[in-house]
C-alpha cells in the first residue's frame, strides 16, 4: 500500500490508484474534465495540472500513479496558473450562453470557473468560433459550441455500448462532435451521453428546458425497471418528479442507467393513477374509504378462509411483501406471485449493458420469502375449479394476462391494489389504492440477491398508501396485527423470518446496499460489464 | 443602578389659547389650500407624484426589435427572488443563437416585495421596473399578471422606466469582487481584457 502526501496530508491507497482518485476520495478538489470514474482515462483536457515534488514538469493528476513517497502540491503557484491556463483555453471558444442551458448548475466548467478560473476573458464573444447548435441527435440535442472536446462520450460509447457512433471531426480551432450524416443515437443507453459530459454540449432531450437543476431535490432510490436494480436519484421540484438519473453503484450499474429506466419518472404523478378506494356494488363502482374498502375485504377473506388466494407482486418491496404473505397465513390461504420460471429468468440479461429480461425489481426478494410457494398455475386451476371464493391481489398484472381472465372470472370476490387506472381493474370486485415505488419507502433485492433501499421522493396521491400498509390494516381487522407501524419495523420482521438475510438493517444497507451470498452459496454475482 | 425619575407635573390647567392657535394653524392651511393651491398633498387618482427615475415600480418585459420578449427563460429573477412571486414556464424558440423563450411569465404584484433583485440578476436586461405604483383590482387573480400584459405595459410609458441597470454590463460588480478577492486570497493579478476597436 504506498502512502503519499498530497497537499500536506498523509493518504495510504491501494497500488495503481491515480493522484485524481486519491485527493477527490480524500476531499481535496482539483478540477477536471476529461476524467471520468468509470471510464478509461485519457488525459486530454490538462487541467488537473499537480507539482510533483522531484518531478521537473507538472503532471496531470489523472494519469499519475501513486508511488510511494510522492509529495503532491495540488495547489501551489506553478499548479494553481496552469489549472487557470488550461480552463482559459476550454473557455475560448466557449459561447458562455449559461441563461439558456439547461447543465447550469451541474455544469463543470462553471463550477471549475468560479474556483480555479476567475480571470477576465481575452476573447471577445463575436470573435469565437461559432458550431453548429441545436443539433437533435434522437434523445439526444449537441451544441458542438459548448463542447470542450473531453472525449468522455466517444469513450462511453467505445467502452460501455461498443456502438461508437460519435467521432470528432475537422481539425484545430474547428474540432467538433458528431454522428455520421447526423443520425441520431438509436441505442438504449443515450441519456448517460448527457451525464457523462461535464458540459452542456450533450443534454437530454426530454429534460430540455423543463427545470433549472438548482430547484430540484435529489432523493435516492432504486430503478424499478428491471431485476437489475440500478441505483437512482429521483429529482424532484414540489412533488413534482421531473428527472430520473443514475446514482453511481460500482457493484451494480456503475453510473449507468438505460433510457427505458430513465422514463419511468412519467409514471409518477397524479395523472391515470387510482388515488381512492371503491367497490363494485349493485350500481356500479361506488368511491369508498380506504377503511371501509379494507373492512369488505377482511370480511371476504374471512368468510372464505382456506378457499382464499392470494397473489404477491414483484413489483412490491420486500417490506410489502412480508405484510402480504403474513396476510395469506394469516388466513391460510393459497399464496404465489406472479412471474412462471423466476429463478432463470431473473438473471437472464437482454443486452450486454444492464437490462434483464426479468422487468421487476423484486424477484428475488419473493423468491428469499420463500413466496413462491404453491405455484400460479395451481392457484389459477383452484379458480377455474370455483374451489376460491376470494382472491387478493397484490399487483393488477395478472388481471391483464389474457390466459387467467377466464379464471379470475370465475372467483366471487377479487380484491386488486392498483397504482394506475386501466380497463383490467373492472374485473375486480374491490380496488384499494397503492403507492408507487417513488412514493414509499422499501427494500428491493436484485438479480445479485443485493438488497437495496428506496426512499420516498414524493407523496401519494389521494388516499393511496404503501401495500404494506394496506397488508398490515388487512391483518389488522383479521385480529392478527402485523406488529409493526413503519418500513424500518417491517424490514426488521422480515429480517426475522428470512434466516439469509440476518444482521441486516436499514442502516447496514445503507445507501448501496447490502449483497448478499447468492443462493447457490456462491460469492454474490457480479457481472455488469459496464 | 440608580433609575432617573422623571417627575410630571399633571396639574397643569388647560388652557384655552394653545387650542385656539392650533385651530388657526388649520385653518390657515385650508384657506391657503383652497385659494392659494398651496396644499402639500396631491388630488391622487388625477395628478400623480413624480417619483425618482430609480423608483421600484411595477415590473415591464422588454421587448426585442420585432416584438418578441428578450427574456430567454433563465429562470434568474425567479430564483433570486424572495417572495418567490415569479412563475415562469419555458420553451423552444426556432432561432438558433436565442433557443429559449418564456411560454408562460407571470409575476403575482401581490406577494412581490418591489425589491428590485430580479432587474439585478437578469443577464438580459429582459425584465425591468416602471414608476407605474398604483395597484388597484377587484379580485386576487387580476393582480398575477401574465407575460403579455408585462409586455404591453412596456408601450404605456406614461409612468416612465424606473429601475433598470443603468451599466449595461451587469456583471462588472461581480467579477470586480471576484479579481479582487483572486489578489487577496492567492496573489493572483490576471490580465484585463482589452478593448477592441
Amino acid at each position: 500500500m504506498p502512502k503519499c502526501t498530497i497537499d500536506g496530508k498523509e493518504i495510504e491507497v491501494a497500488p495503481g490508484t491515480n493522484v485524481l482518485q486519491a485527493a477527490l476520495a480524500h476531499g481535496i478538489h482539483i478540477q477536471h474534465f476529461c476524467w471520468h470514474p468509470d471510464l478509461p482515462v485519457d488525459g486530454n483536457c490538462r487541467t488537473c495540472m499537480i507539482e510533483v515534488e522531484k518531478m521537473p514538469k507538472l503532471q496531470i493528476a489523472c494519469n499519475t500513479v501513486i508511488s510511494e513517497g510522492m509529495v503532491v502540491h495540488t495547489k501551489s503557484p506553478k499548479a494553481t496558473e496552469a489549472q487557470r491556463t488550461a480552463l482559459e483555453f476550454l473557455l475560448i471558444n466557449h459561447p458562455i450562453d449559461c441563461p439558456v442551458c439547461d447543465q447550469a448548475g451541474e455544469c463543470y466548467l462553471q463550477d471549475n470557473y468560479m474556483r480555479y478560473g476567475l480571470y477576465g476573458s481575452k476573447v471577445e464573444v463575436e470573435d469565437k468560433v461559432r458550431k453548429r447548435k441545436v443539433v437533435d441527435l434522437g434523445p439526444i440535442m449537441l451544441d458542438a459550441e459548448r463542447c470542450v472536446l473531453c472525449s468522455r462520450c466517444l469513450r462511453f460509447e467505445k467502452e460501455v455500448t461498443g456502438t461508437n457512433s460519435l467521432e470528432f471531426v475537422n481539425r484545430g480551432d474547428h474540432v467538433s462532435i458528431a454522428t455520421f450524416e447526423n443520425r441520431p443515437i438509436t441505442h438504449d443507453y443515450a441519456g448517460n451521453l448527457a451525464d457523462v459530459c461535464p458540459v452542456g454540449a450533450l443534454l437530454s432531450h426530454d429534460f430540455r428546458f423543463k427545470m433549472r437543476v438548482w430547484f430540484l431535490k435529489a432523493h435516492e432510490s432504486v430503478c424499478p425497471g428491471c431485476s437489475t436494480g440500478c441505483n437512482v436519484f429521483v429529482d424532484e421540484r414540489d412533488g413534482e418528479v421531473e428527472r430520473v438519473r443514475p446514482r453511481r453503484n460500482a457493484d451494480v450499474n456503475k453510473s449507468w442507467m438505460c433510457d427505458p429506466g430513465r422514463a419511468l419518472y412519467k409514471q409518477i404523478g397524479v395523472t391515470g393513477r387510482v388515488s381512492g378506494a371503491r367497490v363494485r356494488g349493485a350500481a356500479g363502482w361506488e368511491g369508498v374509504s380506504v377503511g371501509a374498502a379494507l373492512d369488505r375485504v377482511a370480511s371476504a377473506v374471512k368468510e372464505a378462509g382456506g378457499a382464499s388466494a392470494f397473489l404477491a407482486s414483484p413489483q412490491g418491496t420486500n417490506e410489502d411483501v412480508f405484510a402480504f404473505k403474513a396476510l395469506a397465513e394469516a388466513v391460510g390461504g393459497k399464496l404465489d406471485f406472479r412471474v412462471g420460471d423466476p429463478q432463470k429468468k431473473v438473471r437472464e440479461r437482454i443486452d450486454h449493458v444492464l437490462q434483464r429480461a426479468d422487468r421487476n425489481p423484486n424477484t428475488q426478494g419473493c423468491l428469499d420469502q420463500g413466496v413462491g410457494r404453491d405455484g400460479v398455475a395451481t392457484v389459477l386451476d383452484a379458480c377455474r375449479g370455483g374451489k376460491v371464493k376470494a382472491l387478493v391481489l397484490q399487483g393488477p398484472e395478472i388481471l391483464r394476462v389474457p390466459e387467467a381472465v377466464d379464471a379470475v372470472a370465475r372467483v366471487p370476490f377479487v380484491a386488486v391494489m392498483a397504482t394506475h387506472e386501466g380497463p383490467e381493474l373492472d374485473r375486480a370486485t374491490v380496488v384499494l389504492p397503492a403507492a408507487l415505488w417513488a412514493e414509499a419507502e422499501g427494500t428491493f433485492t436484485n438479480y445479485q440477491r443485493r438488497v437495496q433501499r428506496l426512499k420516498a421522493a414524493v407523496p401519494a396521491p389521494g388516499d393511496a398508501r404503501p401495500r404494506w400498509e394496506l397488508a398490515a390494516g388487512l391483518l389488522q381487522r383479521l385480529g392478527k396485527p402485523l406488529g409493526a407501524a413503519t418500513p424500518r419495523e417491517v424490514f426488521a420482521l422480515v429480517v426475522k423470518a428470512t434466516p439469509d438475510y440476518a444482521s441486516l438493517d436499514y442502516r447496514a444497507v445503507g445507501a448501496q446496499g447490502r449483497a448478499l451470498p447468492s443462493s447457490e452459496g456462491a460469492a454474490p454475482v457480479q457481472e455488469a460489464r459496464a | 443602578m440608580a433609575a432617573s425619575v422623571v417627575t410630571v407635573n399633571r396639574d397643569q390647567r388647560a388652557g384655552v389659547l394653545p387650542i385656539l392657535k392650533g385651530h388657526w394653524i388649520t385653518l390657515g392651511n385650508f384657506f391657503r389650500s383652497l385659494f392659494l393651491r398651496q396644499a402639500s398633498t396631491i388630488e391622487f387618482p388625477e395628478k400623480k407624484r413624480n417619483v425618482s427615475s430609480r423608483y421600484r415600480g411595477i415590473h415591464v418585459l422588454t421587448e426585442r426589435e420585432d416584438g418578441t420578449p428578450k427574456c430567454v427563460a433563465c429562470f434568474m429573477c425567479a430564483t433570486v427572488c424572495p417572495a418567490e412571486c415569479i412563475y415562469i414556464e419555458s420553451g423552444e424558440r426556432p432561432e438558433k443563437t436565442i433557443e429559449k423563450y418564456p411560454t408562460r411569465f407571470e409575476i403575482d404584484l401581490l406577494r412581490c416585495v418591489y425589491c428590485g433583485f430580479c432587474v439585478d440578476a437578469c443577464p438580459e436586461e429582459a425584465i425591468i421596473m416602471s414608476r407605474e405604483n398604483d395597484l388597484v383590482g377587484t379580485t386576487r387573480a387580476e393582480l398575477i399578471i401574465d407575460r403579455d400584459r408585462l409586455m404591453a405595459r412596456g408601450k404605456l410609458v406614461e409612468h416612465g422606466p424606473g429601475y433598470r441597470p443603468v451599466d449595461h454590463d451587469v456583471r462588472r460588480p461581480v467579477r470586480i469582487a471576484a479579481l479582487e478577492r483572486l489578489k487577496t486570497e492567492h496573489g493572483i493579478v490576471p490580465g484585463m481584457p482589452k478593448k477592441r476597436g
